[in-house]
């Protein structure tokens, strides 16, 4: 597997406060890579540097095999889809998309034929054939994320930057761009890079996740891997899904669908903790059951509601929650 | 005892309030109205009707005729003041554009602190500061045979004899014009610029396109509802002028603002009215344009 992207030792501060420091990933050509983190990991930061807006202070961006470290953003062959999708008001459809062919400074499609030919084939892809003569201000705003992408592909980019795409759609919406992302990533073979502070997002989409925390790449793994070992019990946090519990010498994380709750004791030797019932959460097909387990913490249990019935639960009442110790990762306190 | 139907449902109820709060919010505009009837329309039908009016020496009379018409079309005078009226307004237009979009460029798009911002356009309207006579009557001893760019121009060599085109020119009536109304064009246009999302320039230049050319496809197009309201203020002010044009060109430039002047001091009121609603229709009609030029409507 070829790199389509690589970074190496990047670094980057604003006013003396580092914001990304000494980053090296590597990508490999067609795939899809999201990048997760908490605001403030320094995404946006890492996505404005491959993409050209923003040079780093040290370390290099290389694009397949050629360093563009020194290259301004338009001579990177990089596509941005930008968070607020960044579309000219003043445009159409069609000519919001056509502008890279027409306007670029390198080799410009004088031909408008050409231009129509590749503005209404990308239009296509995304799904808005017939949408050409509308203005951006008139539709909504997954048509806009639509236009934005296929503004960004038709002039055929190597690799494709998305800031937090799915951020400014509703929840529906949401759902329908992230299969139409993955369709369209698979259609056209590019390398796409993905940034987004949501797990899920982050999980179900990326052929591989990098998890941005405190400006560093904490870990980059499969979905199934990163979501089934996170590599520090900071990771596990940011993944919302795990149960931290101290234990002396480190912390002991427990996933929270891997929980049995019962009003028995523990036996003994067993790997449990009891914990006072506050609340549970129901989210649809799932439902989160909330349980105090002293000094203010809080545990929880996840119950998946089509493979099995969650207990009825009393607030108020203590309970005991036990795993099995193979599903428990213990990880040493980090001094 | 108590029925659901004792118990008034709220959207009966509902409607009279709703139509008793539209007319309620309408009469907000009644004195605003009251006083553009008095003040605004009233004043400009009275002079379309006095401009057919019977002229005297003295007097006008009530009786309609269309000799004060004539005599501004026919009057080669008169048609001068029109045209220079037209030539000093668009020279004054360009030079406020030339000069203030620039200025304009630099407040809105590339200063993007909003403290600085406002500072900048502050230091714009000082001028203001001062009064209106001051500001026109301080170019005389700036452009005068011996004033200070003549003495700066004679020190460094560039010219022998002092320009005598400076002052009481046409070109000073442009310059002294200019100075007061260019500020008019750079607000609206640095306004307009400072609403331009940076992540637009971003996405123009990840799309290849060179600074020049972002300028023009979409910097430009996105400031011209700006270009178009502070053209619309300098026309409608300049369109209006005489005290520039007589100060600074010893009164040898006249524009329609100055025949209404002399006109009205000689009591000549069914004339001045024909040029009132000659310099109205004017005004009128470069505005309307305008508007239609900006699509103003869909902009703001």
């Amino acid at each position: 597997m070829s790199a389509a992207l690589t970074l190496s030792g990047v670094s980057k501060a604003y006013a003396g406060a580092a914001v990304l420091r000494d980053i090296s990933l590597s990508v490999g050509q067609g795939e899809y890579i999201t990048i997760l983190g908490p605001s403030g990991a320094g995404k946006s930061t890492m996505l404005r540097l491959i993409a050209g807006f923003e040079r780093p202070d040290s370390g290099r961006v290389l694009v397949g095999n050629a360093d563009v470290t020194a290259k301004p953003a338009h001579a990177r062959g990089i596509g941005v889809v930008f968070q607020s999708f960044a579309l000219f008001p003043h445009l159409n459809v069609f000519d919001n998309v056509a502008f890279g062919l027409r306007y670029r400074a390198e080799q410009p499609v004088r031909d408008a034929n050409t231009v129509r030919t590749a503005v209404l084939d990308v239009l296509q892809l995304v799904g808005l054939k017939g949408f050409e003569r509308r203005q951006v201000t008139e539709i909504s705003g997954g048509q806009k994320q639509r236009v934005a992408l296929a503004r960004c592909l038709v002039s055929q980019p190597r690799l494709v930057l998305l800031d937090e795409p799915l951020g400014a759609l509703d929840a529906n919406l949401r759902n329908q761009m992230t299969t139409e992302l993955a369709r369209i990533q698979r259609q056209i073979g590019a390398t796409f890079l993905h940034v987004t502070g949501n797990e899920q997002e982050a999980l179900a989409m990326g052929d591989r996740v990098a998890v941005l925390d405190g400006g560093s790449v904490v870990q980059f793994d499969r979905p199934r891997a990163l979501f089934e070992r996170p590599a520090t019990p900071r990771i596990a946090q940011l993944l919302n899904a795990y149960n931290h519990i101290a234990a002396g010498d480190g912390t002991w994380l427990i996933r929270n669908d891997l929980v049995q709750v019962s009003t028995q004791d523990a036996e003994p030797g067993a790997h449990a903790v009891r914990g006072q019932y506050v609340a549970s959460e129901y989210a649809g097909s799932r439902v989160l059951a909330l349980f105090d387990v002293g000094a203010g913490r809080h545990f929880e249990v996840e119950y998946h509601l089509g493979h099995s019935r969650p207990p009825v639960l009393e607030a108020g009442r203590s309970y005991t929650l036990c795993w099995n110790p193979a599903d428990a990762q213990k990880h040493p306190a980090v001094h | 005892m108590l029925s659901p139907t004792t118990n008034p449902p709220a959207a009966l109820a509902a409607p009279p309030i709703r139509a008793w709060r539209l007319p309620a919010a309408t009469w907000l505009l009644a004195p605003g109205m009251l006083w553009m009837a008095l003040f605004l329309v009233l004043p400009m039908l009275m002079m379309v009707y006095v401009s057919f009016w019977t002229q005297t020496t003295f007097t006008v009379e009530p009786q309609l005729t269309l000799e004060s018409w004539v005599t501004f079309f026919t009057t080669p005078a008169y048609l001068d003041a029109l045209l220079t009226t037209v030539w000093l307004w668009l020279a004054v237009l360009l030079a406020s554009l030339v000069i203030g979009y620039p200025v304009a460029l630099y407040i809105g798009l590339f200063v993007r602190n909003k403290v600085i911002q406002t500072g900048l356009l502050v230091l714009c309207v000082i001028p203001f500061w001062t009064s209106f006579l001051i500001r026109i009557l301080a170019w005389r001893p700036m452009l005068g045979s011996e004033g200070a760019v003549n003495l700066l121009l004679m020190k460094a060599g560039l010219i022998q004899e002092p320009l005598q085109v400076l002052l009481y020119s046409p070109l000073s009536v442009v310059i002294g014009m200019t100075q007061i109304y260019v500020v008019f064009v750079v607000g609206p246009v640095a306004f307009m610029l400072s609403r331009i999302e940076p992540s637009l320039i971003e996405a123009a230049r990840d799309l290849g396109a060179s600074t020049l050319t972002i300028l023009r496809r979409i910097i430009l197009p996105l400031s011209m509802p700006g270009v178009a309201v502070g053209a619309i203020f300098v026309t409608i002010m300049v369109l209006g002028e005489f005290a520039t044009a007589s100060a600074l060109s010893g009164r040898k430039v006249n524009m329609l603002g100055n025949i209404i002047v002399t006109q009205v001091g000689s009591l000549k009121w069914a004339f001045a009215s024909v040029v009132g609603v000659v310099l109205t229709a004017l005004t009128a009609l470069v505005v309307a344009a305008l508007l239609k030029f900006a699509k103003l409507r869909e902009e703001i």
